[in-house]
This record gives structure tokens, sequence and C-alpha cells, in this order.
């Protein structure tokens, strides 16, 4: 009983996850429009305030928060990721949000300790 | 002596992957214009090859390699990470590229494996 439960409480859920990401990117840039001068501040502030909830989780992992935040000009933009890890304990969840002046992409991974 | 030793080789080192890094994104992107087509391919071979050049340094680190590939068009990008681990034993690069159509930047995250 005691292992089942614990499992469940040291698994990377990745729903969890992703929607403790969508509200800090809502929180943060919601309805903003793209600004050269206060970029720098948004991409600070969504990955610290991702960080500072996942931990508040208290589960026994670590975390890195990345946050690309692109002007919508009609550039390409592509991103990959690869991760040497545990399979079995640690995980990944990538949100792409928009609106009608930017894109912003947050991955965050979470490696077992 | 041996313990002295491994204590050496444990650790991450900024400098060793930024090489690694620059390597692999001179071989695959290096004397290239931005192909739409194209870049999918691209992204996925960086990450894979410098995975794998870093892996067989055999050192006891997980690692993460993350690699965006932009057009030069004139649009800002702003990219930030942040990170919540053990500051002694686990580090991060990132190596800034480009070439005259494109932009690259790749991190790389090196977690210790806690034995």
């Amino acid at each position: 009983m005691d292992d089942f439960h614990s499992a469940e409480e040291t698994a990377f859920v990745v729903d969890e996850v992703s929607s403790i990401v969508k509200e800090s990117v809502e929180g943060v840039i919601g309805g903003n429009v793209y600004q050269h001068n206060r970029v720098n501040q948004w991409t600070s502030n969504v990955v610290e305030h991702c960080l500072s909830q996942l931990s508040k989780l208290g589960k026994p992992f670590k975390y890195i928060v990345t946050c690309i935040i692109m002007q919508k000009n009609g550039a390409g933009l592509q991103s990959a990721s690869s991760c040497f890890w545990d399979n079995t304990t640690d995980g990944s969840c990538t949100v792409r949000w928009e609106n009608k002046s930017m894109y912003c992409i947050i991955s965050v991974f979470g490696l077992a300790i | 002596m041996e313990e002295y030793h491994s204590g050496e080789e444990v650790s991450f080192s900024a400098d060793e992957a930024s090489n690694v890094v620059k390597e692999c994104i001179e071989g695959i992107i290096g004397g290239v214009d931005y192909s739409q087509n194209k870049v999918n391919q691209w992204t996925a071979n960086i990450v894979e090859h410098t995975l794998t050049q870093l892996v067989k340094q055999g050192k006891p680190l997980k690692y993460i390699v993350n690699c965006a590939v932009m057009q030069k068009s004139g649009a800002g990008l702003h990219t930030a990470n942040s990170c919540y681990w053990d500051t002694t034993t686990d580090g991060s690069c990132t190596v800034r590229w480009e070439n005259r159509t494109m932009y690259c930047v790749v991190s790389v995250f090196a977690v210790a494996i806690a034995l």
C-alpha cells in the first residue's frame, strides 16, 4: 500500500505540470502585446513562477524550465530536445501558447532524485 | 588515489560541453541557408549528435539537450531557463550560433545521478 502511494506521489505527472505552466503563462503575459523592452522580464517571470509552483508540489524531483518567446513576424522557428535519463522515473512536458502578437514555448523537464 | 580521480571526472564541464555543441552545429548546418522543409531534420540531428557525444564522455550525468533554430527575418526572440537542482553537482551551458540566414541556440543541462 505504501509503495503504491509513493509511486503516485513521485511520478512526473504531465497533466498537472501542463496546467501549472498554462496558468503561469496566462498570468504573466496573458493580454499583452509583444514589446522588446519587456520580453526579458516576461521570460524570467514565467520560468520563475513555474519553478516555484513546481517546487511547491513537494515531489523528489530536480526541475529545468525553459521558455522561448518569439514575436509573430512570419519567421520560422523549430525547437527540438533530446534527453539521456531514466525513462521510468523522469519526464518532460512542453506547452505551446500564443496570442495575436507572439508565440511562447515552455518546456519543463523533471528528473527524479 | 582512485577516489581523487573519479572526483575530477564526475563534474560537468561547461567548456567541454560548449565545444562539443559548437562542433555538432558546424557539422550539421555549417554552410547552409534556412530551409523550412529541412529544419525539422537539422534540429533533430543536432540534439541527437550532441547527446551522443556527451554520453561518450562516460560521466555519471543525465543530460537534456535543447535546440532552437530560427529564420532571420527581423523578429524578436527571447529565451530563458530556470533550474531547481543541486548547484554543487549540476550545470548547464548555452551556445548561440548564427549564419547569414538563421540563428541557432543550443542548451545543455547536466544533472548528477545520485549514487
